[in-house]
């Protein structure tokens, strides 16, 4: 066929098929007016186009399947046995390979099988350098990172034996719900907690992704995956390294390429050497997409995201995000997703702190809100400084009877105990992310109760009796707080006076007191603390709701510490330094938000508080009838 | 503190050169990409869990990425690099097939070994060869039409980043598609 008479077919032929029936018979008629053959041609290939069509012709690529004949593609089958460990179910099917749950029978435990695939386990010095990292990772203890029990080899099969997680990737996590910023922070601050311990073993993780990133069902506790797989990325020489080395290199950079750029640093991107500041870059990338829903970068293909990746600057997250976001966090994200590592964060550490910091303050900003409200609505007409003027703390007098505590303070009030737990930081639901043990061993509970005495007239109504908290009381009742701890610490405990929302409160040190444990703060374990000991706290006849603070630490709080010497007969446990009292409110708001958990047991008539913190705060709201 | 390596240089150069019309740049550029695209197919054929099938964009972005320095490099060259390695994936299955057929003609036993991997359809090698006898055909007549198959069919781009790699509309790749691939099914005696 000429080329003219092939322009000419071309041109009917891709109107032609745009038509139908007659439309489009009458339309090949007119433009093959004076050529039949012509016409027989555009037919011809009408024809061919739609057989084509149907036929999906040249549809799908001719591409084989991938090669399985070796190890990496034979499935292991349910029950089927892996040395000592057998397969009961299969997990999914992770980057390197898939993944088994198994029990390892001779230590009758849940692991989880990672099957390697064969690029990365018939590469000798890769598999060696794997093998070395993964022990170096996993021997830091690090409670967010992964835990590596064994690399082994089984009829040419090499696996990975690992720390069974039972819980979600932070993938699937974000598919399904928007998290709240506290769950950004908690998340954020425990992957960084990872990456610190590895990077100070000189480790880095260069594929940080929501996909390597787990979250435990049971505590929310982080474990981040894979750490030292994602190794080999440096740019190839192609012509100057030996076979083997490109050919290693290449392997490694498919299986990240091949799946996402998207959490790629600029550096790593571009094939360049990395460091450590990579995976700060990629951190900031997850944060991002934690509180947006989306990555910073992206783009039609790999090349337009890289290109996005090395130029563009993403949308703020104050304009991405969908809520309110901090400004702090915007300037956090800015600095971790920096092009140059140079005026990046320089290390895991820094973007901890400053994570941390931000949690900590919103802490307060929470807390702030929260609390300023319920007392205030309530308030009763007794003003702060009346009620401070009348807090009085009698020690028992050496006469038997009954020894009351009164504190005139306010009205409605009292009462209280606490307790502590002891925990590892300021984290409610889940763990520390630093390098502090795991909460499973240092989680302290505080035990309480409280003994109620009904009097009428001065004089005891009724025998005593126990209650596992708080109640309702009546102005008439008397109490006293039991508490104890199966940990030894430190306990404080202070009552807050009902004070306007912008007022100063007034606190009265309850404990530690020099009539009671010698008047040391510190209690054994196990050691029955009863405050007042011996004695009662009296409720006032005014209405109001009164706030009692229970703190307990392993070591003495610095903070609280100076309350020690108001703990006295002479101030009635009144403190009347300004500058402490409001020490002591900034500290108890900063602290407030981090609430343990609390199990009441109503058949030992006794409060268990738990926290996973490193100071214990609780505090009872006592409202008085 | 980091360098790009020289080969990205090269290659952007080259990229560079031949889009500014020198054709000796694009002799040089074939083998490299031609072998490039071969280890990561190769690879990617080793690595992969049966049932998935290659992905070519991906590979040929992957490939662009590493070998072209992104930062000095203007979309046009994009374009052109991945007219070259469309081009280049075609040339890679149609040795596969060729290499395939030939033993099986040859009666020996067909051992593929790992170091081998097939990456083209073992059953659709015949298809490979005469399509390619074909597009050459049809490349005599209409080499816009050809290209518009060897991006859809060997490089595995959609028509909107046929579009882009022409300069042409998703439309007009999509009339072109159903000419070029009439002409083809006639030829091979559809």
């Amino acid at each position: 066929m000429s080329l003219e008479r092939w322009q000419e077919v071309s041109g009917i032929f891709k109107l032609a098929i745009e038509l139908e029936g007659e439309a489009r018979e009458a339309y090949l008629a007119k433009a093959c007016a004076h050529d039949e053959s012509m016409r027989d041609e555009v037919s011809r290939l009408i024809s061919s186009h739609e057989k084509a069509s149907a036929d999906n012709f040249i549809g799908t690529p001719p591409y084989a399947e991938p090669n399985s004949s070796d190890a990496e593609g034979r499935r292991l089958a349910i029950g089927q046995h892996l040395g000592r460990y057998q397969v009961t179910e299969h997990l999914g099917t992770g980057g390197m390979g898939e993944v088994y749950l198994a029990t390892d029978s001779s230590l009758d435990r849940l692991v989880a099988l990672k099957i390697l695939s064969g690029d990365l386990a018939h590469d000798k010095r890769r598999m060696q350098r794997f093998q070395q990292e993964g022990r170096m990772v996993s021997s830091l203890n690090q409670p967010n990172i992964l835990t590596i029990f064994e690399f082994g080899e089984i009829d040419s099969l090499h696996f990975l034996a690992t720390e069974y997680v039972d819980g979600k990737t932070l993938r699937q996590y974000l598919r399904e719900k928007r998290l709240r910023l506290s769950e950004v922070l908690d998340i954020s601050l425990q992957i960084c907690a990872a990456l610190e311990a590895a990077h100070e073993a000189r480790i880095v993780h260069r594929d940080i992704k929501p996909e390597n990133v787990m979250i435990r069902h049971r505590d929310h506790i982080v474990k981040v995956l894979d750490f030292g797989l994602a190794k080999g990325t440096e740019p190839a020489s192609v012509t100057h390294a030996t076979d083997s080395e490109v050919a290693t290199q290449f392997k490694t950079a498919a299986g990240i390429i091949l799946g996402t750029v998207n959490y790629m640093s600029p550096e790593q991107a571009q094939g360049h050497r990395v460091d450590e500041r990579t995976d700060l870059w990629s951190t900031g990338v997850v944060i991002y997409e934690m509180v947006t829903g989306q990555v910073p970068f992206s783009g039609r293909t790999n090349s337009h995201t890289i290109v996005q990746i090395l130029e563009n600057e993403p949308v703020p997250l104050t304009q991405a995000a969908k809520s309110p976001v901090p400004e702090e966090l915007q300037r956090i994200v800015s600095k971790a997703l920096t092009k140059s590592p140079d005026e990046r964060y320089q290390s895991a550490k820094d973007l901890l702190i400053d994570l941390r910091k931000l949690r900590k303050q919103l802490d307060v900003e929470t807390e702030l809100k929260r609390s300023i409200a319920p007392s205030l609505t309530e308030r009763s007409s007794t003003t702060t400084s009346n009620i401070a003027a009348e807090a009085t703390i009698e020690t028992a007098p050496s006469s038997q009877k009954v020894k009351i505590v009164k504190l005139g303070i306010l009205c409605g009030v009292v009462a209280l105990l606490v307790v502590g737990l002891w925990a590892l930081n300021q984290r409610r639901l889940t763990p520390r992310p630093s390098n502090a043990p795991s909460p499973a061993t240092t989680e302290l509970a505080l035990i309480y109760s409280v003994t109620v005495q009904k009097y009428r007239d001065n004089k005891p109504f009724d025998p005593p009796f126990q209650l596992a908290k708080e109640m309702l009381f009546e102005s008439d009742y008397q109490i006293r707080l039991n508490i104890s701890s199966q940990q030894s610490g430190f306990l404080y405990v202070l009552n807050e006076g009902p004070h306007e929302k912008d007022q100063p409160a007034d606190f009265v040190v309850l404990f530690p007191s020099p009539t009671s444990n010698g008047g040391s703060a510190l209690v054994s374990e196990s050691q029955p603390i009863q405050i007042p000991e011996k004695s009662w706290i009296k409720f006032d006849k005014d209405k109001g709701t009164e706030k009692v603070w229970l703190v307990f630490a392993p070591n003495a709080v610095p903070q609280l510490e100076p309350i020690r010497s108001y703990a006295s007969p002479k101030t009635r446990g009144l403190i009347t330094d300004a500058g402490l009292r409001d020490n002591v409110q900034q500290f108890f708001r900063s602290k407030a938000a981090a609430k343990p958990s609390v199990e009441e047991s109503v058949e030992r008539k006794e409060t268990r508080i738990l926290s996973r913190n490193d100071v214990l705060v609780h505090f009872i709201d006592l409202e008085h009838q | 503190m980091h360098q790009t390596p020289p080969e990205q240089h090269e290659i952007t150069e080259l990229l560079a050169k031949w889009s500014g019309g020198n054709q000796t740049a694009l002799d040089e550029l074939y083998p490299l990409v031609y072998e490039e695209l071969r280890r990561l197919a190769r690879s990617y054929m080793k690595r992969e869990p049966k049932g998935h099938t290659l992905q070519t964009t991906a590979l040929i972005n992957e490939a662009y990425v590493r070998m072209v320095d992104q930062k000095n490099v203007r979309w046009q060259n994009r374009n052109h690099f991945f007219a070259i390695s469309a081009q280049m994936m075609r040339r890679i299955l149609v040795d596969h097939a060729r290499r395939y057929l030939h033993k099986k003609r040859g009666g020996g036993a067909i051992k593929v070994s790992l170091d081998e991997a097939m990456i083209v359809a073992a059953e659709r090698s015949e298809e490979v060869l005469m399509l390619d006898e074909a597009l050459n055909n049809l490349a005599r007549m209409d080499q816009r039409r050809c290209q518009v198959v060897e991006l859809r069919y060997f490089a595995g781009l959609n028509n909107q980043e046929i579009g882009d790699v022409l300069h042409i509309s998703e439309n007009t790749v999509m009339r072109d598609w159903n000419l070029a691939r009439a002409w083809l099914y006639r030829q091979l005696g559809g």
